[in-house]
């Protein structure tokens, strides 16, 4: 099927696809590109295309000078995540829990070239659920503390429906640490078994931190996009799936054949299947052709009909300054599905009610402040 | 505004009444590239329906929670300063006043009791020109500082300090209850916004204190202190990392630094025109 992006979409993929093609944008189309690819956390990305092909100061002035901000602002990032990875493996060093990074951090230990560009902003690990009060203990006894005062409310549902704990940060340097013991919550209709996980897991070149197996990496990633999220700006963990296949197809022998058998073995085949069809669909991903053939569990064609039409318009941003009405609706159905395949209709139904009462009587909320 | 370029949506005719008195000045972007989209949107609040809030949006986001319509552009000032902070990273980012004369800068650090503002309003309307009262643009590789000449917020007792020492000089309306008390913005000269594309380096670091009927000393300042206090007193050296460390041990170098303390603004303007025409 052929996928025919809008005008402001094409305007975001070209420059993901073929950054060289940047230099002919004029300052009107730059000044849009910007505000999208800000909106989906890619404008680093874009600086480093055009960085790693000589082109940053064939463009506008301006629009160089954000995404030399970008780029600058994502180093330190980097640096941040990695020092934190540093001092969490110092606090646990003494124990024998194995930890495996994930997400950002894991690409860029995986060595995958397109992580120099990558934003992230937290810490993400995974240690085995039967040692994750331990690690609690230990890290909170080492300074680390709960980053947001939570109401006792949050607090179970963390513990109870999600698959980490309460997000951990030090206050010296005050990076968000997500301390997961699966990859899925386990109110999810997904029911994951991690210890092949941690099994597979690898040590990553030179830096003697664990990372997941390559065909693991992938399947993460499809599940936090396609299972965990709803959907919405989420365009750069697509790409996320299209950089990884990239990566570890050219590096990795037998790759394909090795993921769809993961994936069956893992019962991820249906994550999987999204994450192929809209990699390829939105950038053209050259994955081979049967791939999804394999897969145990494919969408019936009603929901890959549905899926196609509203996927991309969750996934790409809304114009800044007109949004799209179809582009709304995709997005709330899909904000609804998400939270209908991670929890049951008994456990969603009053969690609704409880986060909608609190929007209707914020001062109710005083002990659950996220935001300052 | 100096290197940027704003686009400021607003419904409020008031506010688009101040804007236009006290933006008379600066030139429209045209078609060039916007850096900053922001706006102000009426907002309504469960507690009080019938007061009229706004808020401010940067690209759609709101940065802040929202406040009394009345106080928009007090809120409009400050949120453009938070987006410049939160985005800016290509240059460092200085928390401190600047002004030029004989062609170079003097940077004001921001530091607690210094009065940068008001010190900063008296010296560019005797002769000096306004860079900034708030940010100091630094190229780190350069050296070079970027004027963003924009409103200059008074805040309670300046008000009535500079109404006294510079009569005639036309100030915003008069904004009240903010978080920072009463509010009066003071519109940059107009030879300062011309010329707004003029960069310097800077020759002079000073760190100003008001104190009331104190005389005036003008006392140098070691280094190490000195940039301590600058370092200590920007926006974004971390984020910059090694670079800003290289950045501002070279400006350190390359500037002397001064502490003053002063109750008033004639002998202050004096010392400092003395410091200025000895390059």
């Amino acid at each position: 099927m052929i996928y025919k992006p809008s005008a402001d979409h094409r305007l975001l993929l070209n420059a993901l696809i073929n950054p060289a093609s940047l230099v002919e944008y004029n300052t009107l189309k730059w000044e849009l590109l910007l505000r999208l690819a800000r909106k989906v956390k890619l404008l680093a990305r874009l600086a480093t295309e055009l960085k790693n092909r000589g082109l940053l100061d064939q463009i506008p002035l301006r629009a160089a000078n954000l995404l030399q901000s970008s780029l600058v602002q994502a180093k330190r990032l980097q640096q941040s995540t990695h020092w934190e990875l540093n001092r969490i493996s110092w606090a646990l060093k003494d124990t024998d829990i194995p930890i495996i990074t994930l997400k950002g951090v894991a690409y860029s230990l995986a060595g995958l070239p397109e992580s120099i560009g990558r934003v992230y902003v937290d810490l993400d690990i995974m240690v085995p659920k039967e040692r994750l009060s331990d690690v609690e203990t230990i890290l909170i006894q080492k300074g680390w503390m709960n980053h947001h005062k939570l109401s006792t409310y949050d607090d179970h549902y963390y513990r109870a429906w999600t698959h980490e704990i309460p997000p951990l940060v030090h206050p010296e340097r005050e990076t968000e640490v997500d301390i997961h013991h699966t990859i899925s919550p386990p109110t999810s209709r997904l029911k994951i078994n991690a210890k092949p996980l941690f099994e597979a897991a690898v040590t990553a070149r030179n830096r003697g931190y664990k990372i997941l197996c390559p065909a693991d990496m992938v399947l993460h990633c499809a599940v936090n996009l396609f299972e965990n999220n709803e959907l919405a700006d989420d365009l750069r963990d697509l790409l996320d799936i299209h950089d990884l296949l990239l990566f570890f197809s050219r590096n990795e022998q037998d790759f394909w054949k090795k993921l769809k058998e993961r994936a069956n073995e893992l019962n991820l085949s249906r994550p999987l299947f999204y994450g192929l069809y809209f990699s390829r669909l939105i950038f053209r991903t050259p994955i081979p052709e049967n791939l999804e053939n394999d897969l145990d569990e494919r969408p019936n064609a009603i929901a890959r009909w549905f899926m196609r039409y509203l996927v991309p318009h969750a996934l790409f941003p809304l114009h800044p300054d007109k949004h799209s009405r179809q582009a709304l609706v995709a997005r709330s159905l899909l904000y609804m599905r998400s939270h209908w395949i991670r929890m049951p209709v008994r456990l969603l139904i009053p969690h609704l009610a409880y986060k909608t009462c609190l929007s209707i009587f914020p001062g109710k909320a005083a002990t659950s402040q996220m935001m300052k | 505004m100096g290197p940027f370029n704003v686009q400021i949506g607003m419904t409020c005719t008031t506010l688009a009444e101040h804007l236009y008195s006290l933006y008379v000045n600066y030139e429209m972007a045209g078609c060039d590239l916007a850096e900053f989209h922001v706006q102000i949107a009426p907002a309504r609040r469960l507690k009080k329906p019938f007061d009229p809030y706004a808020r401010f949006l940067l690209d759609g986001r709101s940065l802040f929670p929202p406040f009394p319509a009345e106080q928009a552009l007090a809120a409009l000032e400050w949120g453009v300063n938070l987006a410049i902070a939160a985005r800016i990273n290509h240059l460092l980012l200085f928390h401190c006043a600047v002004v030029e004369r004989n062609d170079h800068v003097v940077l004001f650090p921001a530091w607690p009791g210094s009065g940068k503002t008001t010190l900063c309003t008296a010296l560019v309307h005797h002769g000096y020109r306004l860079f900034s009262d708030e940010f100091g643009l630094m190229d780190p590789h350069r050296g070079i500082f970027f004027p963003i000449p924009r409103l200059m917020p008074l805040k309670n007792e300046s008000i009535h300090v500079i109404r006294d020492y510079l009569p005639e000089v036309r100030l915003g309306p008069e904004i009240r209850n903010t978080h920072k008390g009463t509010i009066t913005h003071v519109p940059p000269p107009k030879e300062s916004i011309v010329r707004s594309s003029e960069t310097a380096k800077a020759n002079w670091i000073v760190f100003p204190k008001w104190v009331s009927g104190a005389s005036l000393r003008l006392d140098p300042l070691p280094g190490s202190e000195a940039f301590l206090l600058l370092a200590s007193n920007s926006f974004n050296y971390e984020v910059l990392g090694e670079t800003s460390f290289q950045a501002v041990a070279q400006l350190i170098k390359s500037c002397r630094c001064y502490k003053l303390t002063y109750s008033d603004f004639d002998e202050a303007i004096a010392a400092m025109n003395a410091l200025t025409d000895d390059i």
